[in-house]
């Protein structure tokens, strides 16, 4: 039984020692939680993707869109209970900085697509009634300052109106995707047919066609054969198609920006060596200070593993008030960084996910650092200890 | 607190150090024995194996060969952790460098040892207070190390060195970093302890005025023992009334 008065006093030793090495490991934890977050957020739309979802594109890119005359071809397959077109718009709000997602689709299947989008204003009714209205994510209905009824004014830049004006939407919902992993908090989602129409009608310029139709299986269907039946209904048709699962299809864009997990675990890597070596630096020169009381300590009749603890908890506490604080920081200002990175990495979330990892991360540097010290120490004899010049 | 009731005896204790490379023998087969409640100088050169003696007889250090025996124990048979137990209830220890823990106060450096007896925090408080005032430290307890005198500094580990009433107090060299008038009051402490207290002393020193407070002197010398009778010191290892409290952890009574 060592008293804490003393584990503490003699952490506090060399209180600017201690107090930059706490100030490395808040900055190191801070540090890695928020690149723990940005991985954790690359996967989210991967690891939680419906396995009840197909997404069909064209065999020969994602940019190449499909005939709208598939949608009823794809629902005739034994095994499809629902399909619905989803065609990337790229717009922005005033300015191009202000770039968001947007997707026309059919606007009377999306609840049933995603079941799990809760509407937390306005109405899918609202939503359906209209083909100039839109349901929009709620980070952007925050960012914008947008609430249901609002006229919103979009500047097309794949579909450009050729008059030159600007796309005009009314919000008729703000969504908040929940459980839907594939979906964020950031897009808007509008009538296909309200783009159709256009197109026809000459009022605006781009692409015809289905980006990617979103397919929903029936009960008792698996991806794979329901995908394969897909490909091959249209494997001599005018346009060869992909089947994919949802999670991979969203794995797709995560690749798209390189391998960004092994760049941020690369940095984050760096970092908590960095941070190991320096809290194990401080712990050797506490322990190599305390060798005096080690001895007295052990002379008194307290036994090693008094001595070992006396060392190891400084090193626990020292990474505790380190790391707490950094994961306490990181959890702060989780909210700022989300609307800093925006679309980059939606979902971008200090969960458990990240703490948990933090946690274990700091007891390990804590057992390193500590370890040696605190064995050196219950090793000691009192005779050592005593006659040891610090 | 309690007269001692440990002697110590040393049978055929042999203790050899390798230094720089070669084998020196300290003790080879030396016998000793100190009966219970007297107050001994150890004296000799440097090397003769004045602290080895000190450190054999409290535990720290275990001989190559024969048996160490403080009261009824034999210091051979115990284990590395029940030494530690064992030292932690019958042996004080006063060093020539005072040895205080620079991070605690007077008052928590002499509660350290009676946090290994079972005592209470108000048992602890009061027997810690009580040794302090003993070595008249009282009004100094809230102070730390750095913020005492030499002198207060070893009166300060006398009094952690009697809190748990062991037994025996070793002390090596208490009085080599002291100047003389601090020097006298922690002899006459010393003294005291013997006196008053009845403990058995042992007390390495190089300075033949402080020796000559001890009933009985041991010269060593190449590993060998020769002895010096004092008798104008000695007042029998008898405790008298002497106001000083029994504050012997619980359940040691018999050790």
């Amino acid at each position: 039984m060592v008293p804490i008065k003393l584990i503490w006093r003699n952490l506090l030793r060399h209180k600017l020692r201690v107090l930059l090495t706490a100030g490395s490991l808040t900055v190191a934890f801070f540090l890695l939680c928020v690149l723990q977050a940005l991985v954790v957020s690359l996967d989210q739309g991967v690891k939680n993707a419906s396995k009840k979802r197909l997404v069909v594109q064209s065999a020969v890119s994602l940019f190449v869109n499909l005939p709208a005359s598939y949608q009823a071809k794809i629902e005739a397959i034994e095994g499809v209970e629902e399909t619905m077109k989803m065609t990337w718009f790229g717009a922005y709000f005033r300015e191009p900085a202000n770039m968001f997602a947007q997707f026309a689709v059919d606007a009377d299947r999306m609840d049933r697509i995603y079941p799990n989008i809760d509407l937390v204003a306005g109405s899918w009714e609202e939503f359906r009634a209209s083909r100039m209205s839109c349901l929009v994510g709620q980070d952007t209905a925050n960012k914008y300052g947008w609430s249901v009824g609002d006229r919103v004014p979009l500047v097309g830049m794949i579909y450009p109106r050729s008059d030159g004006t600007e796309w005009q939407f009314d919000i008729a919902g703000i969504y908040d995707a929940g459980r839907e992993a594939s979906i964020d908090d950031q897009t808007m989602y509008f009538h296909w047919e309200y783009l159709d129409e256009a197109l026809e009608a000459g009022a605006t310029g781009g692409p015809d066609g289905i980006g990617v139709y979103s397919v929903l299986l029936s009960e008792g269907f698996a991806q794979a054969g329901v995908g394969a039946d897909i490909d091959s209904l249209f494997e001599n048709g005018p346009q060869r198609v992909q089947s994919t699962p949802e999670g991979e299809f969203n794995a797709q864009f995560v690749s798209m920006l390189g391998n960004v997990p092994f760049f941020v675990g690369t940095i984050g890597m760096g970092v908590l060596i960095a941070i190991l070596l320096a809290t194990l630096n401080t712990m050797l020169m506490s322990g190599r200070e305390q060798t005096r009381d080690v001895g007295i300590l052990k002379a008194l009749g307290f036994d090693g593993s008094a001595a070992f603890w006396l060392l190891l908890s400084q090193a626990f506490l020292l990474c505790g008030v380190g790391a707490g604080t950094g994961i306490l920081f990181a959890l702060g200002v989780e909210g700022p960084l989300r609307d800093t990175l925006g679309t980059s990495f939606p979902g971008f979330d200090i969960n458990q996910e990240v703490t948990i990892p933090a946690v274990t991360v700091a007891v390990a540097v804590a057992l390193f650092a500590g370890l040696a010290p605190a064995l050196r120490a219950r090793r000691l004899t009192v005779i050592e200890a005593l006659r040891e010049e610090v | 607190m309690k007269e001692s009731q440990h002697g110590v005896e040393l049978q055929r204790v042999s203790r050899r150090y390798t230094r720089g490379g070669e084998g020196v023998n300290v003790f080879d087969d030396v016998d000793l024995t100190i009966k219970a409640g007297a107050f001994c100088a150890l004296m000799g050169p440097s090397g003769s194996g004045k602290s080895t003696l000190l450190n054999l007889v409290g535990g720290l250090d275990r001989p190559d060969s024969g048996d160490v025996i403080v009261g009824d124990t034999w210091l051979s048979e115990l284990s590395e952790s029940a030494l530690a137990e064992w030292r932690a209830e019958n042996v004080g220890f006063v060093f020539q460098g005072f040895n205080l823990v620079p991070v605690l106060t007077a008052f928590e450096n002499v509660e350290l040892p009676l946090l290994l007896t079972g005592l209470s925090k108000a048992e602890r408080r009061e027997h810690a207070m009580h040794a302090l005032e003993l070595v008249d430290m009282g009004d100094r307890a809230k102070h730390r190390p750095g913020q005492l005198s030499g002198g207060q500094e070893q009166r300060v580990a006398i009094a952690r060195a009697i809190a748990s009433d062991p037994g025996v107090i070793l002390a090596d060299e208490p009085t080599g970093d002291l100047d003389f008038e601090s020097a006298c009051q922690v002899l006459d402490l010393m003294g005291r302890l013997h006196t008053e207290l009845g403990k058995t002393i042992l007390m390495v020193t190089h300075d033949p005025r402080a020796a000559e407070r001890a009933e009985r002197i041991i010269h060593l010398d190449k590993g060998r023992i020769d002895e010096t009778q004092v008798e104008a010191q000695a007042t029998g290892a008898g405790a008298a009334d002497d106001g000083f409290r029994e504050v012997r952890p619980k359940g040691n009574e018999g050790s």
